[in-house]
């Protein structure tokens, strides 16, 4: 295979529109952006009050989240199979080899990353902020609102890795999302397949697009960042 | 230093402290009174226990016995030997440690700071000076009725000082009472009125600041001032 080959079927597939890569992106970014915003809204809180208070259960809490770092996607793909298949105890939501499937599986991925990033970035905070917080006597909630403002840049960082690690994620989304196309299938999904069919300059296509992709959203972050610096909030 | 002055003078009052770290006695029995609208500078060695006695009346550290009967907390400020500032700006720094001050007040302090063109810079990007005036003006800013400083010159120039320390005399002349830290002997005599020395946790001597300087009672108060 040329070297160069994968990268004129990529620009050919962009400058086109080809249709189904279209859907395939747009569903991978709607698939992984719903499980990004999701984990950071339970995981932040969570991360939070981790960091600032401390009370019984909540060492055993911060292991289990962070067990959970370490597991494999395709052990968190079958959980979440055997929980929504239909002999499942929620398979009665009948949502397996839907997209809602895949959003719940990318997003128990990515949840212990934003709890036990969060957490970390807000215990620095906290430890910083902890005698002026006193001193003002500010409440839990006061407090927790204070240390998101703060962590904005890092919180931002965090968005960042749980979104790359979605977006780039294969094992638990082709088995709870079955890779049907026109319907489940994604770009990961995708490059699987293409490549199980020897299709490997179309992988490797599609590969480039999808760190195209990621360069798009890096970039996006990257101006908001500029944008919090030019309204001086130090980031 | 004020058995023979009435309750009623008094704005804080501190009996019997006592704090231990690791078995480690770091106040032993501490007992002091501040009388309301003074100006009282805690002196002492480094490690005497200056900042945890100053943390413990401003309710920061809890003491394992004793009481201390002060103003509400709301009622009370403290600013930081390092100033701890906000990673937002200046203005939006205010507004967060002083909630509730009106615009032009907040522009009228910054003014008064000599940093209000700095006021929508990221507050810290403020030099170290610029930081202390801030973290002062944000707590002036809310009028309290006591203020406690941890060493509020450490480190700053003459400019920086001399604005520190000319806002510490407009505030207790508006009847704020200062409670604060110094190794500068000189700045102990311009600024105090009272004095307590701290040794090894221990109060050593309290009193009136001139009689202090002039003719100190305790032996470690003449070996104290020798050497500051």
């Amino acid at each position: 295979m040329d070297i160069l080959t994968p990268f004129q079927i990529a620009l050919t597939l962009l400058a086109t529109g080809d249709a189904e890569l279209m859907s395939t992106i747009t569903l991978s970014l709607l698939v992984s952006l719903t499980a990004v915003v999701t984990s950071l809204l339970i995981g932040l809180p969570l991360g939070a009050v981790l960091a600032a208070y401390r009370f019984p259960g909540r060492t055993p809490l911060i292991v289990i989240s962070n067990t959970f770092l370490g597991m494999p996607p395709v052990v968190i793909g079958l959980l979440i199979y055997l929980l929504i298949s239909r002999a499942g105890p929620f398979g009665f939501l009948g949502i397996l080899y839907t997209p809602a499937a895949m959003m719940l599986a990318q997003t128990v991925l990515v949840l212990p990353i934003s709890i036990a990033l969060s957490r970390q970035a807000f215990e620095s905070l906290n430890g910083e902020y902890a005698l002026l917080f006193q001193s003002l006597g500010l409440g839990r909630l006061a407090r927790i609102r204070a240390l998101v403002f703060e962590a904005r840049a890092a919180l931002l960082t965090i968005a960042l890795v749980c979104f790359g690690r979605a977006i780039s994620e294969v094992g638990a989304v082709m088995i709870v999302g079955g890779n049907i196309r026109h319907s489940t299938r994604v770009m990961t999904t995708s490059i699987a397949l293409a490549t199980s069919m020897g299709e490997l300059a179309y992988a490797m296509a599609l590969g480039i697009v999808l760190l195209l992709v990621a360069l798009a959203v890096n970039i996006a972050s990257q101006l908001l960042r500029n944008s919090f610096r030019n309204l001086g909030h130090d980031v | 230093m004020t058995s023979e002055r009435t309750r009623t003078d008094l704005i804080l009052s501190a009996r019997g402290l006592n704090l231990s770290r690791d078995g480690v006695a770091l106040l032993k029995s501490v007992s002091v009174d501040i009388r309301r609208g003074s100006v009282t500078l805690l002196l002492g060695y480094n490690g005497a226990g200056k900042t945890l006695l100053l943390s413990c009346l401003h309710g920061l550290i809890e003491q394992d016995s004793g009481q201390i009967s002060a103003p509400p907390r709301d009622r009370q400020k403290m600013v930081f030997q390092k100033p701890i500032i906000m990673r937002r700006t200046a203005r939006r720094h205010l507004q967060f440690v002083c909630p509730g001050l009106p615009d032009d007040q907040l522009a009228d302090w910054m003014k008064r700071a000599g940093i209000d063109d700095r006021i929508d810079a990221p507050a810290r990007a403020l030099s170290g000076g610029e930081q202390q005036k801030l973290a002062l003006v944000g707590a002036l800013a809310a009028r309290p009725d006591i203020l406690f400083l941890d060493e509020p010159t450490a480190h700053l120039d003459f400019a920086a000082t001399k604005f520190i320390e000319e806002m510490i005399h407009e505030a207790h002349d508006q009847g704020t009472t200062i409670v604060m830290t110094s190794h500068n002997r000189a700045q102990a005599e311009r600024l105090g009125q009272d004095v307590l020395l701290l040794d090894a946790g221990t109060l050593v001597e309290s009193g009136p600041a001139n009689r202090f300087f002039s003719a100190p009672r305790h032996p470690l108060s003449k070996q104290y001032l020798e050497h500051l």
